[in-house]
């Protein structure tokens, strides 16, 4: 081996401008997909975190039917003791409870439907992003207090600002009414003119009080440090489930399934053009083996005519093509990492990612981290389609007649 | 002109002379502008048929509306129909159409099902042609006058109420005393959209109708215009503001809906650069095409400067075959490009991930569309920089020394 | 996400008191002649006006209880009431405890609500009319807007029947064109003394909706009334509401004081 592996070496530097030509183009492929797939990788990431850390978080545990019809009497009995098993038996997880209902909040002026959320302040921050867009005032503090935090475009409309009332009327989970006057004690800017008109947070006990609710609650929200084990979570909580019980567990993919398909309609069209530059560098690859092929045409007739048999001749030469595409592999992928690490210290933004940022809940500057699969995903493709591409070529040799070769001008 | 001659036939014959290596090259080149081309026609078709959509559901490139009405949609928001300066304005040339609407939140409801939505009066004539709703009638008719009092829903919207065509629905609203103001309508046509959302939340009827129902005199909420092209919105915009004035609200597209105004701009962005890298990793084969064709002709071109050709000569011809191996690539590749997108230009259906689509703003269809100043770039760079590209190995075959090339092994 | 549908399902509490203050206006009987002349001609819209101004009466009094059934729970409700003509109407709840204060003023077509846990009065916007009220199988329509049968709708008399020794009369009444009634129809009986005995709500499919029946008959105030009725929803029926007069006084003197918001407020009785 070590002969054939030296003889292809050096086969490969007799040409040293075609060696490094050819290498180059792969270098270059390598880093751009090193670069783009680990940039991928990341946003994407990314994209679920932030969209998710606003209500949805990775995983809830809800009544059957509530995520559909949302009726206030679908609610998780004993919703904050049920939080707490959670809590204690998995602790690496966040575990938040949230009840939720509908309600005419009034202020001295004006009157508008709006959406009633109790939550936990102790947990609350823990599972999302909301507490942390607070503009004015503060975040709540309180389990039990009459404050609530609303958004920036309701607190327009109704005319209020810090301090002043505001009367909530609904109905409660037995068919009650629901009454209570709240003062506001925080204003946030979510960014999303949806959620800042029509969204109001309260404590939970509050909330249980007013709407009638007792021990219950619509949401166990819970938040994973590591999106990836999603799947896996929703079944351990699964099992801390009482017996019996008919709670049913989500993750965030069948929470907010657009979520998954936009990432998915993204990735098809990256690996559109991904698969695009493999195939011209492969294209480049078989370009040059073949020339380096037919001009050695000669030196093959005289080699194979002293002995050296077609197939050792054809690993020869796929070989040389090996050795080159693993020279293009490392090159391309140490600048690529080079790269990787380079604009993740200093992030990367080009125009208009800001609107496009506050779509999905992404800061304006991405700060791409350098993991092995995304970076050699890319560089290993082109590596196989260089190997696929010398195929040809070295399956040449076979029908090389040594007799016609060394005629060959 | 003899000598362009005999060298665009020397350059012709030495393209051929190693048939296999140019038809490779010429087969990359026309993979890569094809891949150019067709990437830019989806991404271009996909994000041009958002911003239409948005224009024709917004719609309008440019809207007038009260200076509240956009944080708070409500009924005393209203502004007068155009008059003055304005009407002349909107009556000039530069506007192809404009149109006033009355928009107000509603609730509809039908024998068993209510939902809240943007109810909206329009005028038939002026409506048509400047959004979505009279081309998108699947059933029953638009409406025929503006005091039409029928009322057009969409599908989805139908189907959620359990309601259809001939059956009356009620519009529950409120006028500006506060006092309920509500009216059955019956249903005389239903509409279809590529975007699911527009289909649940307007319901449109004749703006007479709405005004009386609301009580609201000849008051209107919107006032849409639409000039010749979208990407010209911000003079017909200036215009406009300046003769609508400092009393009400005007804004343009890109900032009524800023997350596509950015996409616009950043797709244009994004054509060049994926144009550019795919030329990048063509260039990489190509010069060494290039360059092979030169090393292996070294004892020809000396003979032939031993024998008084210029230099100048020689880097024309080399010049020569590169340029004639691109377009060849081009012609193909083009040609290939339109073939492609021609067949798919009923649509690519990418209903799989429709939610997703949904999610960017993007319908479920693709519609590929090839334009000129696209095809008329990536042509033109595949050529400037290819010449460019060939630059190097034509000038080092110019720069040889006769006698040195001649003895040559 | 949540938001758009939901706001129109929030404010049912406010809308259980108006359904009350319709059935207020709902007919009833009374001895009083049921307008059919002699050859038994009738006018059907004339017998369901007086049906309805028969159970209003010029101005009433009176005590009622409400129970909503579902499959899995139950829960009853108790009220004072006063009318005065076609157009007033007061309600407040007295039991259970937790709702107990809660107050209903409806004047003309607009419906204020009082709470006094909050202690503050509330005009109802049109995005909070459209809901089932109370969680009960009332929507607003069936109460705020208990005169529009007679208004809003074309009458006509299907057919004529005896029960007990007295005339019923199947009444079917079809929504004018514009009106805002969601029905395709509706089908009243009313007996020959103003007792409305039943009344079907039918899609514009002809299918059966929800029915409302009169369970017990008695003599309320001097008049013989429906004291016993309940909505059901044909799909289920094992969900319905019912009303039941407790006690009822006609014609007394109502003054007008009692229909103003500060009387919603602070009640003087």
């Amino acid at each position: 081996m070590n002969i054939a592996l030296r003889l292809a070496w050096r086969n490969l530097w007799r040409q040293p401008r075609r060696t490094w030509l050819t290498t180059g183009a792969m270098v270059f492929s390598n880093i751009i997909l090193a670069f783009m797939v680990s940039l991928q990788f990341g946003m994407y990431d990314m994209m679920i975190d932030n969209t998710l850390a606003v209500f949805t978080s990775h995983v809830q545990i809800q009544a059957p039917g509530y995520k559909d019809e949302k009726k206030i009497r679908q609610s998780i009995p004993a919703a904050q003791s049920l939080a707490e098993t959670v809590r204690d038996n998995l602790d690496e997880l966040r575990v938040a409870t949230r009840g939720i209902a509908f309600a005419l909040a009034s202020s001295e002026e004006r009157s508008f439907g709006i959406q009633v959320v109790g939550i936990e302040p102790d947990h609350e921050p823990e599972v999302s992003s909301l507490p942390g867009l607070i503009k004015e005032g503060f975040y709540l503090a309180e389990l039990e207090s009459n404050e609530v935090i609303i958004g920036q475009v309701l607190a327009r409309n109704l005319k209020v600002g810090l301090g002043d009332e505001l009367t909530l009327l609904g109905s409660g989970r037995d068919g009650s009414f629901a009454a209570g006057i709240v003062t506001v004690r925080g204003i946030f800017d979510s960014g999303m003119p949806d959620i800042d008109r029509s969204y109001v947070q309260m404590p939970l006990k509050t909330f249980q009080d007013i709407f009638a609710m007792g021990d219950q609650a619509h949401e166990i929200v819970i938040r994973t440090p590591d999106l990836e084990k999603a799947a896996d979570i929703k079944a351990k909580v699964r099992a801390l489930l009482p017996a019996g019980s008919e709670l049913v567990v989500y993750d965030w993919d069948e929470l907010q399934p657009s979520l998954k398909q936009a990432i998915q309609a993204d990735m098809a069209s990256a690996w559109f053009m991904y698969g695009v530059l493999i195939i011209l560098v492969a294209f480049s690859v078989l370009n040059t083996v073949l020339m380096s092929v037919l001009e050695r045409t000669r030196e093959f007739g005289i080699v194979m005519s002293l002995g050296l048999t077609p197939g050792r001749l054809g690993r020869l030469v796929f070989l040389e093509t090996a050795l080159m595409g693993a020279l293009g592999f490392l090159i391309g992928t140490a600048l690529g990492a080079a790269l990787i690490v380079w604009v993740g210290e200093n992030g990367f933004s080009y125009p208009g990612m800001d609107e496009m940022a506050e779509r999905f809940n992404m800061p304006a500057r991405i700060y791409p981290q350098l993991e092995l699969m995304p970076l050699v995903l890319g560089p290993l493709i082109v590596f196989a389609s260089t190997l696929v591409a010398a195929l040809y070529p070295a399956l040449r040799l076979h029908w090389l007649q040594p007799v016609q070769a060394m005629r060959a001008a | 002109m003899r000598v362009i001659g005999i060298v665009s036939r020397l350059a012709w014959r030495n393209l051929w002379r190693n048939h296999r290596r140019t038809v490779i090259m010429i087969a990359a080149v026309s993979v890569g502008i094809w891949a150019m081309m067709f990437m830019t026609a989806l991404m271009r078709g996909m994000v041009n048929e958002m911003v239409r959509d948005s224009v024709k559901s917004l719609p309008g490139h440019v809207q007038i509306h009260h200076l509240d009405y956009r944080d708070d949609p409500n009924v005393i928001n209203s502004i007068p129909e155009p008059s003055g300066e304005l009407l002349d304005v909107l009556n000039s040339d530069a506007v192809v159409g404009w149109t006033s609407r009355v928009r107000v939140p509603a609730v509809v409801s039908s024998e068993r099902e209510s939902r809240s939505l943007t109810f909206i009066g329009v005028d038939p004539d002026s409506e048509r042609n400047i959004s979505f709703v009279a081309a998108d009638i699947v059933e029953g008719r638009f409406l025929e006058d503006r005091a039409d009092s029928g009322i057009i829903i969409g599908r989805k919207l139908a189907d959620t109420l359990d309601t259809g065509l001939g059956k009356r629905i009620v519009i529950m609203t409120q006028d500006p005393e506060n006092e309920i103001a509500d009216r059955g309508f019956r249903v005389v046509g239903i509409f279809d959209s590529s975007l699911q959302s527009l289909e649940e939340s307007f319901a449109f009827t004749g703006i007479a109708t709405a005004q009386e129902l609301l009580k609201i005199g000849d008051e209107v909420h919107e006032i849409a215009v639409t000039g010749t092209d979208f990407r010209k919105a911000e003079a017909l915009y200036d215009l406009i503001a300046a003769a609508a004035g400092p009393s009400v609200s005007t804004l343009p597209w890109y900032e009524l809906d800023s997350y596509l105004g950015t996409m616009l701009t950043v797709m244009d962005g994004f054509v060049l650069v994926w144009i550019l890298v795919i030329f990048l990793a063509l260039s990489f084969g190509l010069v060494n095409t290039l360059v092979m064709a030169v090393f292996e002709r070294v004892r020809e071109i000396g003979l032939m400067l031993a024998l008084g050709m210029k230099p100048g000569v020689i880097l024309g011809q080399v010049i020569a075959e590169s340029l004639m191996l691109l377009l060849i690539g081009l012609l193909i590749g083009n040609l290939l490009a339109w073939a492609t997108v021609e067949p798919l230009s009923g649509g690519i259906d990418v209903s799989i991930v429709a939610q997703g689509m949904e999610m960017f703003g993007a319908s479920a269809i693709l519609y590929p569309e090839l334009e000129r100043n696209d095809v008329i770039m990536a042509n033109l760079i595949v050529i400037v920089l290819g010449v460019f590209a060939s630059l190097s190995p034509a000038w080092r075959a110019s720069r040889y020394q006769p006698i040195e090339a001649i003895t040559k092994v | 996400m949540y938001r758009s549908m939901k706001l129109a399902s929030a404010f049912r509490a406010l809308n259980g008191l108006i359904f009350l203050l319709a059935l207020l206006s709902v007919p009833a009987a009374s001895a009083v002649d049921s307008g059919a002349s002699d050859s038994g001609a009738i006018d059907p819209r004339e017998l369901v006006k007086k049906a309805i101004d028969h159970w209003r009466g010029v101005s009433s009094t009176g005590e009622m209880t409400m129970i909503i059934h579902r499959p899995d729970w139950e829960r009853s409700m108790s009220m004072q009431s006063w009318t005065q003509g076609s157009k007033r109407s007061l309600v407040r709840v007295t039991a259970p405890q937790k709702d107990r204060g809660n107050g209903t003023l409806m004047v003309d077509n607009s419906m204020w609500n009082y709470s006094p846990k909050v202690n503050r009065v509330i005009k109802v916007p049109s995005s909070m009319m459209g809901q089932s009220w109370m969680g009960s199988d009332f929507s607003n329509k069936d109460v705020s807007r208990s005169d529009d049968i007679v208004d809003q709708y074309t009458h006509r008399l299907l057919e004529t029947s005896e029960m007990d020794g007295k005339q019923v009369y199947l009444i079917e009444s079809i929504p004018l064109e514009e009106a805002a009634v969601v029905w395709g129809r509706e089908v009243l009986r009313i007996r020959e003394d103003l007792i409305l005995l039943e009344q079907s709500y039918f899609d514009q499919d002809g299918e059966l909706v929800k029915k409302l029946e009169a369970l017990e008959i008695g003599q309320m105030g001097g008049r013989v009334i429906v004291t016993r009725q309940r909505m059901t929803k044909i799909d289920e029926p094992q969900e319905w509401t019912e009303m039941q007069v407790k006690s009822m006084n006609y014609d007394v003197a109502v003054d007008d004081n009692m229909f103003t918001l500060a009387n919603l407020r602070n009640p003087r009785n």
